[in-house]
């Protein structure tokens, strides 16, 4: 009887200490996360966009520069990201974000085109949980940077994207998927479709009231 | 491996048992050729160099503390809730070592990504806390715990190499064999390359490698 009440007593004992260094710590790293995380979101449209920014500096200083640079405006379910330079009125690139479902998780990203809505500037993930070493590499540069200068429409100005198998050539609305990521590849593939469908549908938008 | 009997060496290693303890995790009693644990995650992190030496530090530092930490509550910890205190001391330390990561070092948080929290589930603490730190003074269990990490560290890092080397013919991201010559062999960058290159390690070792005598306490 003695023993069970010393255990109790330990483990009720033990938990409590446990449980007030994890609070502890949680708290007080919970808003240097917040902010990183942040900061890491604004890298990523940064990035994307093309806006210059000095890659050291701190998360709250890539806030500012995004409130500086970045104009957030949002039309009907698509939230436009505009970089107009500091000091200067004409845009010079168009962001969206996308989001969907990889393999093992959720896949965020963040498309930049150029003021024509038609070609790509820049591709971001900034969340993604694939198989490192495999799907994962769609966070490496040498896949977002085949996106450069690609177009999300194809010859015949309809919507469409595609990630094609490493070997084919690619044309000027596809780029080489990840050998041994098809998973991976097709849900990528399908989110920047449905992306490209969306912001095509913006541009008619557009066109129909300049006109 | 040679059991160190309880109170037979001084605070620190006043036995001399040091040197012998870290020496036993690394060759003679290694967790994962000769112990055969923490296999798992040795077939998971393994594909590049890089990730196997990030996975090696973060274990080589949580076995280290956990060792440390369990045995200074040893003697007060109740035998039939061992294995409980064991598995929460260990997940505090990654927990916490996980959120100052984020916090602080943002940076080397993304690139660990999930294999931070996977730390916990590796077999090599806990079965160095049961095995050896319950009965040892704390001194000489943080020596264990930070000889088998480095053990496991070595063993990742030889089979990081030549996963990342015949599945993409580079070694730390750097090309090795340039593609024009070498045709890279996804076998090895999958799962199935982590159970040829093991196997055949393990195999390798105790078969040539020089074998040392158990000892009898």
């Amino acid at each position: 009887m003695r023993a069970d009440l010393r255990t109790v007593v330990f483990a009720a004992l033990f938990g409590t200490i446990c449980a007030v260094i994890l609070t502890v710590v949680g708290r007080w790293a919970a808003p240097h996360r917040a902010a990183n995380e942040k900061g890491e979101e604004m890298r990523n449209y940064l990035t994307a966009l093309g806006v210059p920014f000095d890659a050291k500096v701190s998360a709250g200083d890539l806030i500012s520069v995004f409130d500086r640079n970045v104009r957030v405006g949002t039309n009907g379910n698509l939230v436009l990201y505009t970089y107009v330079p500091e000091g200067t009125t004409d845009p010079e690139a168009i962001a969206v974000s996308f989001a969907g479902m990889g393999l093992w998780g959720p896949v965020k990203g963040v498309l930049a085109l150029e003021p024509d809505l038609k070609t790509i500037r820049g591709l971001r993930f900034y969340q993604q949980e694939e198989t490192p070493g495999l799907g994962g590499e769609i966070g490496s540069d040498w896949f977002v940077g085949q996106f450069k200068g690609k177009r999300i429409v194809d010859d015949s100005d309809e919507p469409g994207f595609k990630l094609v198998k490493q070997g084919t050539t690619p044309d000027r609305n596809s780029v080489d998927a990840i050998t041994g990521a098809t998973m991976t590849s097709d849900r990528v593939q399908n989110m920047l479709q449905d992306l490209a469908r969306k912001v095509a549908a913006e541009r008619m938008n557009r066109h129909g009231r300049s006109e | 491996m040679a059991a160190v009997s309880k109170g037979a060496a001084c605070g620190v290693c006043g036995a001399g048992k040091c040197k012998e303890t870290l020496a036993a995790g690394i060759r003679g009693n290694n967790p994962v050729l000769v112990q055969a644990i923490g296999i798992c995650s040795c077939l998971a992190v393994t594909n590049k160099v890089e990730n196997a030496m990030v996975m090696g530090i973060a274990l080589t530092a949580t076995a280290s503390l956990s060792g440390l930490f369990m045995s200074m509550i040893r003697n007060i910890t109740p035998p039939r809730i061992r294995m409980i205190v064991e598995i929460a001391l260990i997940s505090v330390f990654v927990i916490c070592f996980d959120q100052i990561l984020k916090a602080l070092y943002w940076d080397m948080s993304k690139q660990l990504g999930p294999y931070v929290g996977l730390i916990i589930t590796n077999c090599i603490l806990m079965g160095r806390l049961e095995a050896f730190a319950l009965q040892n003074p704390p001194m000489l269990s943080l020596v264990d715990g930070f000889s088998n990490g480095l053990g496991y560290a070595l063993v990742l890092v030889f089979v990081g190499c030549v996963r990342e080397l015949v599945g993409a013919g580079t070694l730390l991201g750097m090309v090795v064999l340039p593609e024009s010559l070498y045709q890279t062999n996804l076998l090895f960058v999958l799962a199935p390359g982590a159970f040829f290159t093991m196997g055949l390690l393990i195999w390798l070792v105790n078969a040539f490698g020089p074998r040392k005598p158990e000892k009898k306490p």
